[in-house]
Parts: structure tokens; sequence; C-alpha cells
């Protein structure tokens, strides 16, 4: 089991693996989607797969969609595990 | 020159020599063209024109009734001993076909098939009579018809020409150096267009052929290559690769008299390559792209240089290659020459893909600088992510480059969002412990964004033809 800073360490790893060409001072929990210069849909997609592949998880349609920042992320992975 | 008048021409050059030594039998030209002639008579009493289906293993008796069949005159419908049912059906009805000439193992199944309604004979049963007529043949006379495997649309009928034959034989003969000195191994289905041609090459140059019911069993054809002396062999991918990884300290010495190892257009993996450039000291490595509808119609003789091996080849003399370009280099490949069927056997919608000579082949690749082709997949297996097109084996490419996956195949399933998203199949190596997060990683940094796949299973084997090519509508 995951305590909540090895998770947020863990999803963090996966924004910086979707997105290789961040710098740690462009990541933040709180940015939104809208202000990544390359979160499109298909990034939308691997952040998902990653995720679901990291933590053996399967997010429904809805949560695909409706995350829009790591925090909510985070958050998303974190009921799944718990 | 048809295949008969190569057979009657080694009949009178090479009278005692061998034409064929099967597993348990032999017989000279001499005799193969008078059984061919008496075979063709006796089919002449019981069909005067018109298909006759031939289904059966290798053996002397399937050449003498192909043959036989072609020269009475009629058109051979071949076709594999492992046909269901109802693709057999499918087939007698889109043929014509107005009798089954099959072996002994095969009768034994389909007489058993009660909606066949044509005759059914077993090659014992056919008996020669007398008085032989001779037949001349046009040129574009069709001499076989095979259907190209149907997987999940109807098989299509492709009748070979006299010509055709003639033309793709030259070719093979002349870039490949075919010679009445050869002793061929030949271990393929005579009913596939690879095994079928190999043997046209025997009879064209007078040589020997040394033929197998199948290549299952790997000594069986190392004993033959020491035995005879064999100069060349033809295999599928597969077997090679089989060879390569079970004997590979050995071969050399089975392989030291060959000068040919002709294998066909799948994919042939670098390291198979590789092995057999080490294996063969006097001969090399030779593959070829091609269908059913357009034989031969490149050819690729792999040298040192390392840097073509996943081509096929340039295109054969007198055989046209373009690409149908779609925004990137890339694109369907078009064959024209005089390899092509001008029409498919009675499907006017088949032949929507013969436009002014020129055959869509449904294959996707790209042509170089120095006109070497490289093929890239098949048009139908094309994913369509949210608009982007993604070719399955670019995907496949980039994860065989993770040391620990031995096999994959990428292909598309349904999704909400994109319509189609990207899924694997991977085969791991033994005692890896490779996870689904290491491929992604891997992908993420080698592939666009919409080329990542979305789900990744791990399985113990990627189902494939016999010919190794991945059977992608197994894995949806």
């Amino acid at each position: 089991m995951y305590n909540d800073k090895d998770l947020k360490n863990e999803t963090k790893k996966i924004f910086f693996e979707v997105f290789q060409n961040m710098n740690e001072e462009d990541f933040s929990w709180e940015k939104q989607q809208k202000d990544y210069e390359n979160w499109d849909s298909f990034a939308q997609l691997n952040l998902i797969t990653f995720s679901e592949a990291k933590f053996d998880i399967t997010f429904s349609l809805d949560e695909s969609i409706e995350i829009k920042s790591a925090d909510e992320l985070f958050e998303c992975i974190k009921s799944h595990l718990t | 020159m048809n295949v008969i008048d190569y057979l009657e021409n080694n009949s009178k050059k090479y009278p005692e020599k061998n034409a064929i030594i099967s597993e348990d039998e032999k017989i000279s030209y001499k005799e193969l063209y008078e059984q061919v002639q008496n075979f063709s008579l006796s089919i002449s009493t019981l069909n005067k024109q018109g298909v006759i289906s031939l289904i059966a293993e290798n053996s002397i008796s399937f050449i003498i009734t192909y043959l036989g069949i072609i020269k009475a005159g009629l058109i051979v419908h071949i076709t594999s001993t492992e046909i269901s049912e109802i693709n057999l059906l499918n087939q007698i009805k889109s043929s014509n076909s107005q009798l089954i000439v099959c072996s002994e193992k095969i009768f034994d199944n389909i007489s058993k098939y009660s909606k066949i309604k044509i005759p059914i004979l077993k090659l014992s049963e056919l008996k020669a009579v007398s008085n032989i007529e001779e037949k001349t043949f046009k040129e574009n006379q069709i001499a076989h018809l095979i259907y190209t495997s149907g997987t999940i649309s109807e098989p299509k009928g492709v009748g070979i020409t006299h010509s055709m034959i003639e033309f793709t034989t030259k070719n093979i003969v002349n870039v490949l150096g075919y010679s009445n000195s050869d002793i061929d191994v030949l271990p393929l289905p005579l009913y596939h267009s690879f095994g079928l041609g190999c043997f046209h090459t025997s009879m064209a140059v007078g040589s020997t052929v040394i033929l197998h019911k199948d290549a299952s069993h790997l000594q069986n054809l190392l004993d033959s290559i020491k035995k005879f002396s064999a100069t060349t062999i033809a295999a599928t991918p597969a077997t090679l690769t089989k060879f390569s990884k079970l004997y590979n300290t050995d071969l050399v010495d089975y392989f030291s008299n060959l000068r040919l190892v002709i294998t066909n257009s799948t994919a042939i993996p670098k390291s198979t390559i590789q092995s057999f450039r080490e294996i063969l000291k006097n001969g090399n490595l030779a593959t070829y792209y091609g269908l059913t509808e357009a034989s031969r119609s490149t050819f690729m003789i792999f040298q040192e240089d390392t840097t073509r091996d996943d081509s096929v080849g340039k295109p054969a003399p007198e055989v046209n290659i373009r690409i149908e370009q779609n925004g990137n280099s890339r694109g369907e490949i078009l064959v024209k020459g005089k390899n092509v069927i001008s029409k498919y056997w009675n499907n006017e919608m088949a032949d929507e893909n013969l436009i002014d000579g020129w055959l869509r082949t449904g294959d996707i690749g790209f042509l170089d600088k120095e006109n070497f082709l490289f093929l890239k997949g098949r048009k139908d297996d094309i994913i369509n992510v949210g608009g982007e097109k993604v070719i399955p084996f670019e995907i496949e490419e980039v994860v065989k480059q993770i040391p620990e996956v031995e096999d994959v195949a990428a292909y598309g399933i349904e999704n909400e969002i994109f319509g189609q998203v990207i899924k694997l199949q991977v085969v791991k190596s033994i005692e890896s412990n490779l996870d689904k997060s290491k491929i992604l990683i891997h992908c993420l940094k080698n592939l666009e964004k919409f080329k990542v796949p979305t789900k990744i299973d791990f399985v113990e084997k990627i189902p494939k033809t016999s010919y190794g090519k991945v059977k992608r509508f197994m894995l949806k």
C-alpha cells in the first residue's frame, strides 16, 4: 500500500514520463490542463494508460475525462487504491 | 514455354535424371513426363473442359496430377489440405469445379461433407487410357486457380496463366541463378504460390527436387541437405528462425554446399538474417515480395551490408512498383507487370483492385532512394486513433527494441472517445520481470503520443500463420 507521500511521488513520476520535456518548475499539483502546452487528448490518454498500468487499476470513462490536473489524477488513483 | 514444355524438354535432355525425390519414392524426367501424359488422358475422359480441384499433401502423385490436369488443357484448382468444409464449399461453388481429386487421407475427411455434390476421386482411382492427344496452350490460358486466404472476407480466386508462370519463373531463374546442376530441397506446400513457384523453377532448369511433405522435422531437412548435397532450400522465415536457434553451431557443416536459401516476404527477424550470414559460408539468403496475384514482385539477396536487412528488395525485372502516398512517404504498394493478374476469378468487386494494370496490394510500405522496398503492414490493419493513422508494424518495431520482449503484436480496439486505441499482446522472454510501465515508458520515449498503446496483455504466444504472419483477426 502507498502512503500519500509515496503515491504523490509516483503520480508526479507519471507526469514527467508523459511530458518528457517538462522542467521541475513547470509542474504544480494545481496547474490545470489548459495551462500545459502539450496536455492534449492524447496526453490525457497516456496519463490514464500509464496510471492504470502502474497501479493495476481501471478508470471509468467519466473519470478519464474529468481529470484536469495532477492533483485530480492523484485523488482519482488514490480512490481506486483505498 | 509453359510448365509442360519445361517438362517435355527435360524429358528429352535429361531422360534418366531424377526430377523428384520424395521421402519414399523418386521419378526421372522421362517417367514423370510419361505419367503426366497418361494422367492427362485419364482426366480428359472425365471432363472435357473446366476446373478440377486437387487437394493433396506434397507427393509425386500431387505433381503428376497437377501437371496432368494442365496438360489436359484444364484448369487445376489447388487448395490447402487443411481447408475447412465451409471454405471448400465456397471455393467449389466459386470455381465451378466439376471434380475433386484428392489423396486417400483427404478423401476420408471430405467424403463426409454432405453438401459437396460433385464427384470426389482418390488419386489412385484415375487410370490411364491410350491415344495421346496433343494439346497446345494459349499464353493467356489459365493453368491453375488458387484462392487467397480469406481471413475476415470472402476468399478471392486468382487464376494464374501460362504466361504469368513463364514470366515469373524466368525472373526467379535469372535473379537467383538457378541451373540444371541445382538440387533443390522443397518442404513447402505445393498448394501455395511460394512452393509452387519453386517447383516450376526446378522444372524450368531441369534440376532435381528433393520433395518433403512439410518442414516440421528439421532434422529430416538437414539430413536431405547432406545426403543429396543440396544446393538450395526454400523455407519460411519461421523455419529459418527455428534452424538458427536450434542448430546454430552445426548448421555451418550441413549448409556448406548450399548456394541459396530462399524465403518469402514475411518480415524475417534480423537475428535470423545475421545467423544465416554466418551459417552460409558459400551461399546467400534471399527473400522476395509477392502475392498470389503478383508473384515474385521483388527480390532481395542479403549481402554483407546490413543496412537494408528489413527490405524485401528491388522490383523484379520488368516489374514496376509504386507507392500511393497519403501525406507521407509510406503508402499502399501498387504493382504492375506480366506477373500481375488481369482480373480475379468471377469477382467484379475484387477487380476494383486492378486499375490500368496496377494491382492495389493492400500492403503498406515505402521505396528508398535506391528503389528498395520496405513493408510496413497491411492497409486493413491500420488503426485509426482519433483520426490519426497508425501502422501496427511501427509500434511493434519499437516495442521489440526492449530486450525482454520476445514477440509483440499491436492492433486496434474500440474506444468511446478516440474510435480506436492501440492494444498490445506481448510475449516476455523467459524469467523476465518486464512490466507494463517499462513498455509504456519506452513507447512514450520513442513514439508519438497517439501511437502509445493504452492496453497491454502479456501472453504465451502470438497467433500466427504457418508463414509467420500475425493473425490479427484472432487478436481482437
